[in-house]
């Protein structure tokens, strides 16, 4: 009986001790000759020619070379990458979102700066793909959050379409004439995700922040204490209260529900994306393209100049574990080489990240978000960590709900961005 | 030992023959068993065929359980990000039990458990009224089926749309002067929401299995009610709960796993965790750490804090269902 014993001291102390790792492994890599590129774009119709493109460009150089694109369910895309990060084995290339699921994810890349030198300029967006001064992706389209208006329901309401409104009194007043003269709502949100916050944060908190405050909390230098930034959150509850937004924000998904609310005339405003879904281009399908204004966030505080957020949105990056590093980088190029992205916006209506891409064909509110992208700069939500933006999610909806109040959110956000 | 273990090879056949003649022949293949070397393997062969035999599912469930189950529990001793594959002791144990949201998701998992009787008492009462033939039982018995064979993550869109604060739910309320509700955006309702469309989705089953336990009830009992004059409620309290008790117990059991083990589907379809995460379960706090938040080794110590509570509620039932066959 004294064996059954010893062993399972030994095992209890072997499990106490912890030894092993849960995260990145040994490394291992692919066939020779073959490239594994891991996406959620790649299976897509819109993004076919982009692919095709890219495809050739790589081909071009190194013809002996097999390119296989594997497209992964975008819900369980960071599932399934997570799982390959452990086991250190995967594919060579795959696709990030710009931000926190990169840079998160640093560890496992390899940096690209020694090869994306020649393509420094032509690109916009670096920034989201970059965790402590290294650059892991190169970005293929910029995401952003442009307000858009419905021309339409301004011109329903007495307003002047073409001059909205540039201070946040002015804009509450836009507001109350919208839904006094017509059943739509001020605001299309959709928090359900707690993804509303998110772009409401980014879409309307350059016309809250001095530039210099906006800087540092890019920089992550962030002081949530500061009364800006209170202000912002203020003005987030205040659209709750106001009844600015649409009914039962709190259930309605983001993806697609709010956007909908919007395409269809139900909201006069909404904080939306420039690339994929939810844009310019989505919007244009239902509602008349000309209808379509954007906007620059309505000044809240006196000293903010309000700007159009952006980031990289996705870009592809290359596994450190990868057996051919500068063959992975090179069809990282192709991915990003001018043709493709031509092919992309073209097909998709992606904003994409190389500023000499001819968009005049787009319409007035594409054009109105590309002048912009000069002065813009990157999103503040996507400064901060997933864990923070998780909780932020749910804070929000606290705030909006009542159960929690502005003060003891901007605590709690306060400690998890220390912690992150 | 030996004789014993000899026994069956050379004793069998003669007793097979001779029939009374057992124990003679019983020691005579004893002496011969333990004096051929042929038959000393033939026994030892013997010896290790039941090892053999069950060596396949020993293997399956040894690699393939618990040596994944012992890593797993392994890894939520080490750390996760900058402090991958160190040892940090109790670290994560120590944050779970600091995690508002984790602690709301095992206090869902108390309401699951709180809320098991409504979910058996449903079933029970539709089948007993099907087993009493109230009009149109026969549409019924197959209506109330269909739910069962759904999956969670349709039967999750079809309740979102319904649902919705601008549903067709909400719009029937206002009309009828109650007031719409949030279903799924309020907070201290959006939980009973999920499991209410759960016990919808999978009251199927347990009525199938009331069904097949009503058909095993004593009907002359039944008739004796009857023509004693007892009204139906006496009938139900006095007759059926006391004749249907081990059905009951059986679809407790199972009820209870369906709602600790399969809601996640429906959960990640209609409230992804909330409202203001009201609505997390472990399993669920578990994916989010894991794939969402890259944290294994976090969801590594959530899994085995949610394996050691299966383990106790799965005993639990072990001890339930064992108590029942005996009474029986």
């Amino acid at each position: 009986m004294k064996r059954p014993a010893l062993w399972s001291v030994v095992l209890v102390a072997g499990l106490l001790s912890g030894c092993g790792s849960a995260g990145s492994g040994s490394s291992s890599g692919t066939a020779d000759g073959t490239l594994v590129v891991w996406d959620w774009k790649s299976g897509e119709e819109t993004a076919a020619s982009y692919i095709e493109q890219a495809k050739a460009d790589f081909a071009a150089e190194h013809p002996d070379v097999t390119v296989e694109f594997v497209a992964q369910p975008f819900d369980q895309y960071y599932t399934l990458l997570g799982t390959a990060i452990q086991a250190g084995k995967g594919p060579d290339v795959m696709l990030f979102n710009g931000g926190g699921q990169i840079r998160d994810r640093a560890d496992a890349l390899l940096p690209l700066d020694d090869y994306v030198t020649g393509d420094r300029q032509r690109l916009a967006g670096w920034e989201a793909f970059t965790a402590k001064g290294k650059t892991y992706a190169a970005p293929v389209t910029l995401q952003g959050h442009p307000l858009y208006y419905n021309k339409a329901l301004y011109e329903e309401a007495g307003l002047d379409p073409d001059s909205p409104a540039t201070t946040w009194r002015e804009f509450t007043d836009d507001c109350e004439a919208i839904t006094e003269a017509t059943d739509a709502s001020c605001l299309a949100l959709g928090n359900k995700e707690g993804f509303g916050i998110q772009f409401f944060l980014s879409g309307l908190g350059p016309g809250v922040l001095t530039p210099r405050e906006y800087d540092a909390w890019i920089a992550g230098d962030r002081d949530w204490n500061s009364p800006r930034v209170r202000r912002l959150f203020e003005l987030w509850k205040e659209t709750g209260d106001a009844g600015l937004n649409n009914d039962g924000a709190n259930s309605t998904a983001l993806f697609n529900d709010a956007f909908a609310l919007f395409q269809s005339g139900e909201a006069a405003h909404i904080v939306g994306l420039m690339s994929d879904v939810g844009h310019w281009k989505d919007f244009g399908e239902f509602l008349d393209p000309d209808d379509i204004g954007v906007m620059p966030a309505p000044r809240a505080e006196a000293g903010a100049e309000p700007v159009l957020p952006y980031d990289g949105g996705i870009g592809y990056a290359v596994a450190k574990w990868t057996k051919k590093p500068a063959l992975a980088a090179d069809l990282v190029r192709s991915l990003t080489s001018k043709d493709a992205l031509q092919a992309f916006y073209a097909d998709a209506g992606a904003v994409v990240s190389d500023t000499t891409v001819d968009v005049s064909d787009g319409g007035a509110a594409l054009s109105a978000i590309t002048s912009e992208i000069g002065a813009g700069k990157p999103a503040l939500h996507v400064a901060l960590s997933t864990e923070t933006l998780d909780l932020l999610g749910r804070l929000s909806q606290q705030i909006l709900s009542g159960s929690t109040g502005v003060d003891e959110a901007l605590e709690q956000l306060a400690d998890s961005d220390r912690k992150g | 030992m030996l004789v014993g273990g000899a026994q069956p090879t050379a004793g069998r056949p003669g007793a097979e023959r001779t029939g009374r003649t057992k124990t003679p022949w019983r020691a005579q293949g004893a002496s011969a068993g333990t004096g051929s070397p042929r038959a000393f393997g033939a026994q030892r062969a013997e010896r290790l065929a039941p090892y053999v035999l069950v060596a396949p599912a020993v293997l399956v469930v040894a690699t393939l359980r618990l040596w994944p189950l012992l890593l797993g529990v392994n890894y939520s001793f080490t750390g996760d990000g900058a402090r991958d594959g160190t040892s940090v002791g109790l670290d994560n144990y120590a944050e779970l039990v600091d995690d508002p949201l984790f602690r709301t998701a095992l206090g869902n998992v108390g309401l699951l458990v709180l809320l098991l009787p409504v979910a058996v008492a449903i079933p029970g009462m539709l089948a007993t009224f099907l087993f009493l033939r109230v009009p149109g039982h026969r549409l019924f018995r197959s209506v109330y089926f269909f739910p069962a064979v759904l999956s969670p993550v349709i039967v999750g869109a079809i309740f979102n749309l319904l649902l919705a604060y601008d549903g067709p739910l909400n719009s029937l309320l206002e009309k009828a002067g109650i007031g719409a509700v949030d279903w799924l955006g309020d907070p201290d309702v959006t939980m009973f929401t999920v499991v209410g469309v759960h016990i919808w989705a999978t009251f199927g089953m347990a009525l199938v299995v009331f069904l097949a336990g009503f058909s095993t009830l004593d009907t002359t009992l039944l008739d004796a009610a009857r023509v004693d004059g007892a009204s139906l409620a006496r009938v139900i309290r006095h007759v059926i709960v006391p004749g249907l008790s081990r059905t009951i117990q059986f679809v407790f059991v199972t009820t209870m796993i369906g709602m600790l083990t399969s809601m996640f589907g429906l959960l990640y379809v209609m409230t992804s965790g909330g409202p203001e995460g009201s609505t997390y379960l472990p399993e669920y706090y578990i994916w989010i750490q894991q794939g969402q938040l890259n944290r294994p080794a976090l969801a590594s110590a959530a899994s085995t804090v949610l394996f050691l509570i299966m383990l106790v509620v799965g005993l639990v039932q072990i001890g339930l269902l064992r108590r029942a066959g005996r009474e029986h």
